[in-house]
Order: C-alpha cells, then sequence, then structure tokens
C-alpha cells in the first residue's frame, strides 16, 4: 500500500522534492502497485504549490498582480518558480538509470535484450505518467525556457528520453546491437528466435531519435546511425560469404531461387520488426550482393532457359535482374537475337517444304507461330516489361521483312498476307466460322503491324478486294468491313479510303441496275437480255483496261447501247470504259439434240462472243473467229483453249491458236454437271498480274516520296538534305520503308520541276520554291 | 448523487471544504489535469480531493466545463489567434459577471485544474477592466495601493514610453 504523506510546504524546496522523490520513485519503480487519485492529486499540487509559492501569499487579490517593485527590472516579468525541481528530477533520473545500467552488465545476447526492452517499456510508461504530473511545470517553467531558447531544457517527457539516452543507451547500445545482430544471424540461418526483442530495440531507437534543434521534433539519426547501419553492413558479409559458397556448389537456376527466397525473407524482415525507412538500404545492398555480385552467371544463363522455354526461371531471372539498374540489357539483346533467329528458322522450314508457290497460309500462321510463343513469353516470364516488347517488336519486323521467303525483296511478306486476307475473305468451303475468323483477322492485323512496306500490301489487297467484288465472291460483307476498319485503325483514314469507296461504288451499282430494270421492264416486244453491270470509278478501283478490242455479239448489243444511253441521260459528260474481260455471262444449250438436258454455260464476255457465233454456224476458222469477234490472236487462243479443253468446241485441225486451226461446235456434248464454268483464269494472265502489281508499287512510292518532300519543304522552307530525308522516312515509316538514293532521286527530280532550289552559299542546303 | 445515472460514467471530486461533486467523465475532462490522470491511472470509484478548490469555486467551474463539454480540445496551435481577439461570448460574458474576489479565484482555478479555454476568457475579462483606463483609475478598480515613490513612477513612465497612444 502507498503511503500518504500529508503536503509539504509550499515553499520548502527541500520537503517538497522529498515529498516527489517518494512519489516518482513509486511511479518509476512500483507502478504496478498502483496509484490513487490522491497520490497523484498530492503530486501535481505539491509541484503547483511550490511552482506558484512566490505569489501564493494570503490575500491575493490585494496584492498587486505583478510582483513587488523591485522585480521590475527583470524583464522575464513574473518571476517562475521551477528550475530547481527541474534540476532534481534530472539528477533523480540520473541515479535512476545509473542503477539499470549496472544491473545490465551481468547480461549478454538474449538475456540482455530481454532486460534491455523490459526496462525500457517500464521507464517510458512510468515517464510518461511523471510527465503528466509535471504537467504545470511542463506548461510554465519548461515553457518559459524552451521559449527562450534555452536549448538544455526539456519538456519532462523528452527529459526523461534524453536521460536514457545518456546515462543508458551510450552506455549498452554496443552490447545490445551485437545481441540484435547474432540474433538476426540466428534466424537467417532457419532458427526461431523472438522477434519481439529485436522489435522493442528498434522502437526504443527511433524513440531516442530527437531532434536538437528542436526538442519537439525527431529524427531517425539514432536509430540509422546505431542500428541500420551496422546491421545492413552485418547483413552484407553475412550474404556475401552465403551467396558466394551456394554459387559454388549449386546450378544457376537453383540459386536464383535461393536468391529470390532470401529477397523476399529481408523484405519481411523490415515489415515485420525493422523501422520501415530500413526497407531501402537494406534491400538495395542485399541487391548489390545477391543479385548485382552474379550478374554475369546469371546473364550466360539465359541463353540455356530460353532455348529450354523454362519460362518459370525466366521469368525469376528477369525479376531479380529487373532489380539492379542496367540488369536487363543484356537479356533483351539476346532476347531479340533469340527471337529474330526462331523466327529465320521457322520460316525456313517451311521454305524447304513450300518450293517455289508458298502457300499464304502456311506462311503467315508460321510467322504467327514465333510471335505467338514470344509473346507470351515476354507477358508470363517478362511482365510485359517494355524493353521487351520493344525487342520482341524489332525481332519479328527482321524476320517478317526479311528472311527465306521473301529474300528477293520486302515485298514478298505483304503480299502473302494480302492473300492469305483474300483466302479467308473469299466465299469457300475451307474458311472459318465467324467468330474464329475474326481471331484470325486479328492475327492478321499482328503481323500486318511488322509489315515495313504497307504500301505494298495495299496495293494487292485492293487488288483482290475488287475481283472479289466483281466477281462476287466475297464471303461476308460484315467481315470485309471488319477487315478495313482495322487496317483504318492501324494506318489511318487515307490508308483505306479507297477500299471503302469500292464498297460505296458496289452499292451504287446495285440500285442503278434496278433503276434501269424499273424504267425498261414496260417496255415490251423486246428480246430481253437479262443484265446487270457495275460502275466503279476508275480513280479508286485498280483494274487494268483490256488488251483487246472486241465486237459485243449482236444479241446484246441492244441491251448495252439501251443502258448506255440511260446511263448517260442520268449522268451526261462521263465516260463509260467497258471492261469485258472482266464481265461475264450464261449461256444455255439448245443445239445438244441427242441429250434431254439443257446445259449452262458459266463464261466470259469473250467466251460469250465466241461461241455466240455458233448460233450461225457449226464451225468456223480461227481467222473467222478473230475477224468476228475482234479479239486479238492471244486472247483469242487462250479463250478457244479453255473451250476445247471442256469439249464444248472441237479442234479439227491444227492446234488451238495457230493459223488456219478449225473449230467445230460439239453436238455430242455431256457433262455430269449441269452448270458448267468455263470462266476460269487462263495462267499466264496470273503472273503478268503480280509482276505488274510491284512495278506500280514502284511508280507509287515515287509519288508518294515527292509528295512528302514537298509538303516537308512548304511547312520548314527551307531545310538541310540530312534533315530532310530523315524527315522524309519518318513520315513514310508506316507505309513503306524509303531507300536513300530513291530520295535523292526524287529531290533531283523536284529540283528540275522547280518545286525546289538550292540555297546559294550553304551546302546541302535546299529552299521552297512557292 | 446516490442513483448512478445511466448516462456515461462518473467520477466524484471532492473541493478542499470536503464537498462532493459527481461528474460525467466528459466533463471534468475539460480539465486537462484530470483527463491524463484519469487516463494514467484509470477509472476507479476513489474520489478525487482537489486540495487547493474549495467549493463554492469548484462549482462554477463545473458550470462552465457542463455549458462546454462538447467543444473541441484547444491544440497548440489556435493558441495565438484565441489571444489575440479579445471578443467573449455572451454566455461566458454573463457567467464571469461575478465579484471581483470571485473571478480571481476562477482564474487560479482554470490554471490549476489546467482549462486552457476558462483561464483565457478569465485573463481577457480582466485585460478589458484594465482596458482605456488610467493608473490612478486601475488602481482603484483593483484596489491596489501606490507603493512607488515618484522618482520611480517617473522612471517607468520613461521606460514605457513607446507604449503610449499618440
Amino acid at each position: 500500500m502507498e503511503s500518504n504523506p500529508p503536503l509539504p510546504a509550499p515553499n520548502d524546496l527541500a520537503a517538497t522534492w522529498a515529498f516527489l522523490e517518494n512519489g516518482i520513485d513509486q511511479i518509476m519503480n512500483r507502478l504496478e502497485e498502483g496509484l490513487s487519485y490522491k497520490r497523484y492529486m498530492d503530486l501535481y499540487t505539491g509541484i503547483y504549490n511550490y511552482c506558484t509559492s512566490s505569489r501564493m501569499n494570503p490575500g491575493f487579490a490585494s496584492e498587486p498582480l505583478a510582483g513587488p517593485g523591485s522585480n521590475l527590472n527583470n524583464n522575464r516579468g513574473a518571476n517562475l518558480m521551477g528550475s530547481d525541481l527541474y534540476q532534481n528530477l534530472q539528477r533523480y533520473l540520473e541515479r535512476h538509470l545509473f542503477t539499470i545500467r549496472e544491473n545490465s552488465t551481468q547480461y549478454m545476447d538474449e538475456n540482455l535484450l530481454r532486460y534491455y526492452t523490459r526496462h525500457w517499456e517500464k521507464y517510458t510508461t512510468a515517464s510518461s505518467y511523471v510527465h503528466h504530473v509535471f504537467r504545470y511545470l511542463n506548461r510554465h517553467w519548461v515553457k518559459r525556457e524552451i521559449d527562450e531558447g534555452r536549448k538544455t531544457v526539456y519538456d519532462v517527457y523528452t527529459l526523461t528520453l534524453v536521460s536514457w539516452r545518456e546515462h543508458m543507451f551510450k552506455h549498452v547500445e554496443r552490447h545490445v546491437m551485437t545481441a540484435v545482430l547474432k540474433l538476426i544471424e540466428r534466424q537467417r540461418n532457419g532458427e526461431t528466435v523472438e522477434t519481439g526483442l529485436v522489435k522493442s530495440v528498434v522502437e526504443s531507437f527511433v524513440a531516442l531519435g530527437l531532434d536538437d534543434a528542436d526538442s519537439s521534433k525527431s529524427t531517425l539519426d539514432v536509430y540509422k546511425d546505431h542500428f541500420e547501419r551496422p546491421f545492413v553492413e552485418a547483413s552484407e558479409v553475412y550474404y556475401k560469404k552465403e551467396s558466394e559458397k551456394f554459387v559454388s556448389e549449386n546450378s544457376v537456376t537453383d540459386y536464383m531461387k535461393k536468391a529470390e527466397t532470401r529477397l523476399s525473407e529481408e523484405e519481411n524482415r523490415v515489415k515485420m520488426y525493422l523501422h520501415t525507412s530500413t526497407n531501402k538500404p537494406l534491400i538495395t545492398t542485399c541487391e548489390a550482393v545477391l543479385v548485382k555480385n552474379h550478374t554475369d552467371i546469371m546473364w550466360d544463363e539465359f541463353q540455356n532457359l530460353l532455348n529450354m522455354d523454362k519460362l518459370d526461371d525466366l521469368h525469376r531471372m528477369y525479376s531479380l535482374l529487373s532489380r539492379i539498374p542496367e540488369g536487363l540489357d543484356p537479356l533483351r539483346t539476346r532476347f531479340e537475337e533469340h527471337v529474330r533467329k526462331a523466327g529465320l528458322s521457322a520460316i525456313e522450314k517451311i521454305a524447304d517444304q513450300g518450293g517455289e508457290t508458298m502457300e499464304p497460309k502456311t506462311y503467315v500462321d508460321a510467322l504467327l507461330e514465333v510471335h505467338r510463343k514470344y509473346n507470351d513469353m515476354v507477358t508470363t516470364a517478362f511482365r510485359g516489361e517494355a524493353g521487351f516488347v520493344a525487342s520482341l517488336d524489332k525481332a519479328c519486323r527482321e524476320f517478317v521483312n526479311r528472311n527465306n521467303v521473301c529474300k528477293s525483296s520486302t515485298s514478298k511478306s505483304p503480299e502473302l498476307l494480302a492473300r492469305f486476307c483474300d483466302s479467308l475473305l473469299r466465299k469457300s468451303a475451307k474458311n472459318p466460322e465467324e467468330g474464329d475468323l475474326e481471331d484470325v483477322l486479328n492475327n492478321i492485323m499482328t503481323v500486318f503491324k511488322y509489315v515495313e512496306d504497307k504500301d505494298v500490301f495495299q496495293k494487292f489487297y485492293s487488288k483482290m478486294l475488287a475481283k472479289r467484288l466483281v466477281n462476287g465472291t466475297s464471303a461476308s460483307e460484315d467481315a470485309e468491313s471488319s477487315m478495313i476498319s482495322k487496317l483504318k485503325e492501324a494506318c489511318g483514314f487515307e490508308y483505306t479510303s479507297k477500299l471503302q469507296r469500292m464498297f460505296t461504288d458496289m452499292g451504287l451499282s446495285k440500285d442503278l441496275n434496278d433503276q434501269f430494270k424499273d424504267r425498261f421492264s414496260t417496255d415490251a416486244g423486246d428480246q430481253q437480255v437479262d443484265f446487270s453491270v457495275l460502275v466503279l470509278g476508275t480513280a479508286s478501283w485498280p483494274l487494268q483496261p483490256s488488251t483487246t478490242n472486241f465486237i459485243i455479239p449482236e444479241e446484246v448489243e441492244k441491251t448495252f447501247h439501251k443502258f448506255k444511253m440511260f446511263y448517260q441521260n442520268k449522268h451526261s459528260g462521263r465516260k463509260l470504259n467497258w471492261l469485258f474481260h472482266l464481265s461475264k455471262g450464261e449461256l444455255k444449250t439448245n443445239y445438244l439434240k441427242a441429250s434431254k438436258t439443257t446445259y449452262t454455260f458459266q463464261v466470259s464476255t469473250y467466251q460469250m462472243g465466241i461461241l455466240l457465233q455458233y448460233n450461225k454456224d457449226t464451225t468456223y476458222t480461227f481467222e473467222e473467229l478473230s475477224q468476228s469477234t475482234d479479239l486479238n490472236a492471244e486472247v483469242l487462243s487462250g479463250q478457244l483453249g479453255i473451250l476445247v479443253k471442256a469439249k464444248v468446241l472441237l479442234l479439227s485441225n491444227g492446234a488451238v491458236g495457230e493459223p488456219g486451226s478449225r473449230y467445230d461446235l460439239h453436238m455430242d456434248f455431256k457433262s455430269k454437271k449441269v452448270r458448267i464454268q468455263l470462266n476460269v483464269p487462263v495462267k499466264s494472265e496470273q503472273k503478268v498480274e503480280v509482276e505488274e502489281t510491284h512495278k506500280t508499287v514502284e511508280e507509287d512510292r515515287k509519288l508518294l516520296m515527292q509528295a512528302a518532300i514537298v509538303r516537308i519543304m512548304k511547312t520548314r522552307k527551307t531545310m538541310k538534305h540530312v534533315a530532310l530525308v530523315n524527315e522524309v522516312i519518318s513520315q513514310l515509316s508506316n507505309r513503306f520503308k524509303p531507300k536513300i538514293p530513291d530520295i535523292k532521286k526524287c529531290i533531283d527530280v523536284l529540283l528540275e520541276k522547280e518545286y525546289l532550289e538550292r540555297v546559294e552559299g550553304q551546302k546541302d542546303m535546299f529552299s521552297y520554291v512557292a | 448523487m446516490t442513483s448512478e445515472s445511466s448516462e456515461g460514467k462518473k467520477v466524484t471530486l471532492k473541493s478542499c471544504d470536503d464537498v462532493e461533486f459527481k461528474v460525467e467523465i466528459p466533463v471534468a475532462s475539460r480539465s486537462i489535469l484530470l483527463k491524463n490522470m484519469i487516463e494514467d491511472v484509470g477509472e476507479t470509484d476513489q474520489s478525487i480531493p482537489l486540495p487547493n478548490v474549495n467549493e463554492k469555486v469548484l462549482k462554477k467551474v463545473l458550470e462552465w466545463c457542463q455549458h462546454h463539454v462538447n467543444d473541441p480540445q484547444p491544440t497548440n496551435d489556435d493558441d495565438d489567434s484565441r489571444r489575440r481577439n479579445t471578443e467573449i461570448d455572451d454566455w461566458d460574458q454573463r457567467f464571469l459577471n461575478v465579484e471581483q474576489d470571485m473571478l480571481f479565484e476562477i482564474i487560479l482555478a482554470a490554471n490549476y485544474l489546467d482549462i486552457k479555454p476558462l483561464l483565457d476568457i478569465g485573463c481577457k475579462t480582466v485585460a478589458n477592466m484594465i482596458k482605456g483606463k488610467s493608473p490612478e483609475e486601475i488602481r482603484n478598480t483593483f484596489n491596489i495601493v501606490n507603493d512607488f515613490t515618484p522618482e520611480e513612477e517617473e522612471q517607468i513612465r520613461k521606460e514605457n514610453e513607446w507604449a503610449e497612444d499618440r
């Protein structure tokens, strides 16, 4: 039980301090026994009474508020009592801590930590009581001292901390840290230890970080200097030794697992019982020792992991090396090289199998397969990190444009890609379902992104689109427009404007046909031919004019003229060019006496022109047919070849196309099918077309380069040669990769045409001529 | 006083002349002294002796605490702004409209119990009593005997010349 001595006389320092010391001693040493309200109030009142004793004379109201006149020269105003109590308290704390310190010397290691933390907790709890009991002193005397700039006076709680730091911490800190480091090392070695001890030590060291300039603020100086620094140093030594030993005895992949575990352990350690600010110095040090010191062996291992597709290990290596600056750079370079080689060898494999004619699907699938594999690797193992994405893109661009199949030129890839598109969008039994088709189209766009000669793709694509539309072989309008919007998204409005225009023409033509039919359906008496026409704008459609003359057979001539009139009435001034080589028709057989069935021949317009001649006679020579149809020899013999092969006509003299050869109508024609497709392309035509397409690309590029040069010079007015060339390359990069000599040629052309001129006196400088 | 009220916990305060007051903890906690102590020691049935406050004054102080029970606790930051203005709200003005002796006793109690806002308005009230008065009037107001010699008085006036209204 506590004793309750009576309050001392207010102005008796000795009695007051004796009274207080008794109470403080109780709080410091026997707080667990409890403290009564009365005792607490007495201690507070004792301090209050002492501090106010100078003016606590009887009859306060009759006394002057200020002290007696003799005090007036003291500009501190009212005299504040308290320094004696403060100094007594300070001395008390020193004595108290001395005892604690002396007793600590018998302990070591964990026991010392237990002793230190137990006393620290007890001391700080008691101190906060003492701080409150001394609140009157804090509010007045201490506050005044601090306000006046006295650096060595603190509020009572801070005083207790400063005292601990001076009389306890400074003397035992080294032993405490030795114990802490031993404990942590034991934990690193796999033992279970009482981490709460370290946590308390940390809290103590942090609390002792008092800002000398302003005691109300705290710093981490004590913790940083006395805990963190030795701890981080010890960690470095420990892991240097451990990692070197481990590396010499284990594989690189095992080492990476070890390093990963160790790093996450250390991150947890900070979370569990250290100050959060230690995370950075500790982890940086561990990264240096565990990762940076061993980068060479990891870099060396990378190729093996790639070769074996070890995604987990690759990811582990990525996360470890991403921790240190420049750790990933060699990986990115190697990865790029690896992907490029993988792409090239994949293409080489199919090139060997495919021979001369490369199936577009096989080719594109091979490209995609490589891309898919390494794209997955980037997302899973390398977490989609931008540097690896860039390496992947670079490698893909390389093997998409320059590989075994497109040895001759970079325009082979876009051509094959466009052909693949065509095969997907054309009516065919093999086509994928609508949902799958969308995926395949997206895949095509993946490859498209890497294609350098996007203009070549555009050429082939529009050619084949035109064919699909003219021949009515497009499988789905939705798929067509989906593909076009993808291209638009990738290359902009201009890239697809012609393609879109083609669809518009198709729609307009349909309306036109309907109107034409409406207008002439009432014309009774005329022999009507079922007729439809497509009117297509020359500018948007990549259609070649016919290479031959052609006399329209009289059976359809009337309708032909009627439509011409109808159209000219509607749109005067427009010129219609008839592309008979792209037109087709159907003929019914009424001449086969032996057969009950009537066959339908699906024929080209030229074939129609030939066959309709046989309404008048059943045999003609090559020369006669040439005269009656006005087709040139090449086209005529090509068409005749097909008809002879299908046994619609019989060659009765010479070889097909030879002068004097004769062609009889086959009167006993027989076929299993009722409809016979005779409108098949002539082989030689196809090859010519491909070559022509490539040729037009070259022409278009010249125009594009010239346009770009003029555009740039118009805005810049004057420009250096090198800068201009670079600007042209960058502006056209989403279409194709211009060659520098070609750009130079274009500049020369423009100089000649006087769009540009050389600036006199300045080397390689051009200016724009308005 | 005898029946334990259901509304919030109470503590018993005992004045120096042995009169007990049962007050709710939030009311008592307007005094930082009592607030800290209740938090440190914990809530018990013991009465809390206040050796420096008598019944009359304690009653008055508790009346103020009750009225201001929901005021926010003052922080160090608003110290200056609160001190700078001399305005006192109506209730407080009426509350402090008491005999001079009582006013001083309230100020002392507020200082002892560590009730800063009450201490402040008490001091402001006194300051308002001084404001605008000549030394002689001040002496009359507070019943002060002039114990300066004329020489001393002259010296003080000189030293404080800077503060004079001009």
